[in-house]
């Protein structure tokens, strides 16, 4: 019935459980290894299930302190290095503690955008193919193109484009001269410039001859996003085995989430990026969640802490975005919005809080555990929680 | 626009009509501003959403099969 390979009689002692379904899983495959007798399986059943009750949180648990723990304790072993070649694809990614601290922090834009493009159909397949989903991603400028060169006798900047560039970025375009005139429309409307456009070279110059005017539009050339996304500077393709057979995968410096998952070509149900506001700005709080589950579980592994537990880093998910948007953990985020003046203080800038407090006329209710411990009562939490009276009868016998 | 719900990272969103949300209050025992917030303007939420509603998602979960959560959507 469940695929598995044991009699009906240990089946019914494992469905009988409420043990969750992977861990009834790796049950019945351990069973089905042993090649155990139904009393034996009964006992192996059992004691999962007391371990499994035993290992569950307790009322008044305090989990979130158990978590900073749990994440804290393995950070210290990380990196301070900021910079290293991640595994993949020779792309330069943050890793290790700067990387965890940005992710917590809720930076708004990573020290190192990057995303991971996943392509569809055809475009998977074929080298070709997923070459143009490249050049429609990777922002191309002059320099890329061709020549510049800057004629101060005519006062005019001539580009002479190179026309294997043309054919190599501009796959769908057969007639490089038609790619050429492209250009220079490009550039008289992001110029306001007159261009001569022949063949290949482009020619323009400043309205009135001026050195300055000159060189200025040789700069302001350099500048014009040609094709492309302006803010991924470079993409690397690779090919991968995926969930969905072998593909290739394209890996970008910067990102621009929103624009990629538009483009054709690319299969947006898989492709992500490593900015958790611009997964939540595309994709909603849900996914903004997963991503930064994903992203500070993947941290941690790649410098071999794996072992931390996930609900943890769940935990912190959970907290960072229950308000709807992605809040920072720290005192511009959750810990400044609590409220209790003590626990506020006692986080950073201990006497900003207390002086602007006072000057409010703020109340501080104890309610919560910061505070008690500041002011020596029994916190609410564990057996702090927990009133025990005998009563006058019981204490008789 | 690209349809975000096909994305893997987005799990299930639908609306709960309202004798499915009293159940879900009693159940633990809180009131509707309890709960967890989502904004009107997010991309994953069905377009028939208001604020006010009570979005009940069901995510595939990395501890358990599935595990159903619920978000209030404010402005």
């Amino acid at each position: 019935m469940t695929g598995h390979d044991v009699s009906d009689d240990i089946e019914v002692f494992v469905e009988e459980t409420n043990l969750p379904i992977r861990l009834r899983n790796e049950l019945y495959s351990t069973l089905e290894e042993r090649d155990v007798t139904t009393d034996q399986a009964e006992k192996i059943v059992q004691a999962t299930v007391s371990e499994y009750e035993e290992s569950r949180v307790d009322p008044l648990d305090p989990v979130g302190t158990v978590s900073a723990q749990s994440i804290g304790e393995p950070g210290t072993q990380m990196t301070m290095n900021t910079f290293h070649f991640a595994g993949v694809a020779e792309i330069d990614v943050t890793q290790g503690l700067p990387r965890l601290i940005e992710l917590v922090d809720a930076r708004k834009e990573p020290d190192t955008p990057m995303m991971n493009v996943f392509l569809e159909d055809e475009y998977a397949e074929n080298r070709e193919r997923a070459h143009e989903v490249v050049w429609k991603i990777e922002a191309t400028n002059i320099l890329q193109l061709g020549d510049v060169s800057t004629n101060v006798a005519d006062m005019l900047v001539q580009v002479s484009l190179n026309e294997d560039t043309l054919d190599e970025r501009w796959p769908t375009v057969d007639d490089p001269v038609q790619v050429a005139e492209e250009i220079a429309a490009t550039i008289e409307s992001n110029l306001d410039v007159e261009t001569v456009q022949q063949g290949l070279s482009i020619e323009f110059g400043p309205e009135e001859p001026s050195y300055r005017d000159l060189l200025q539009l040789v700069e302001e050339l350099r500048e014009i996003t040609f094709k492309g996304i302006e803010e991924v500077s470079r993409v690397v393709i690779r090919k991968e085995e995926t969930d969905q057979g072998e593909q290739f995968v394209l890996y970008t410096e910067g990102s621009a989430f929103g624009d990629v998952l538009e483009l054709e070509g690319v299969d947006a149900s898989r492709t992500t990026c490593n900015n958790v506001h611009e997964i939540h700005k595309n994709l909603g709080i849900e996914a903004a969640r997963e991503s930064i589950i994903d992203e500070t579980m993947n941290t941690l592994e790649e410098q071999g802490l794996g072992e931390v537990n996930i609900r943890h880093l769940m935990l912190v998910a959970d907290i960072m975005t229950n308000n709807g948007e992605i809040e920072s953990i720290g005192r511009h985020g959750i810990s400044g919005s609590k409220n209790s003046v003590l626990a506020r203080a006692a986080f950073e800038v201990t006497v900003s809080h207390l002086l602007d407090a006072a000057i409010h006329g703020e109340i501080d209710e104890l309610d919560g555990v910061t505070e008690n411990v500041i002011v020596g009562k029994p916190i609410k939490l564990g057996t702090g929680d927990v009133d025990l009276r005998m009563s006058a009868e019981q204490q008789a016998d | 626009m690209v349809d975000v719900t096909n994305h893997e990272l987005v799990p299930d969103h639908t609306v709960l009509d309202d004798e499915e949300l009293e159940e879900v209050l009693q159940e633990y025992n809180i009131d509707k501003p309890d709960l967890p917030k989502i904004q009107r303007t997010d991309s994953a939420l069905p377009k028939e959403a208001e604020v006010g509603d009570v979005i009940k998602i069901t995510r595939d979960s990395r501890t358990t099969e599935t595990a159903v959560v619920y978000r209030l959507v404010v402005k």
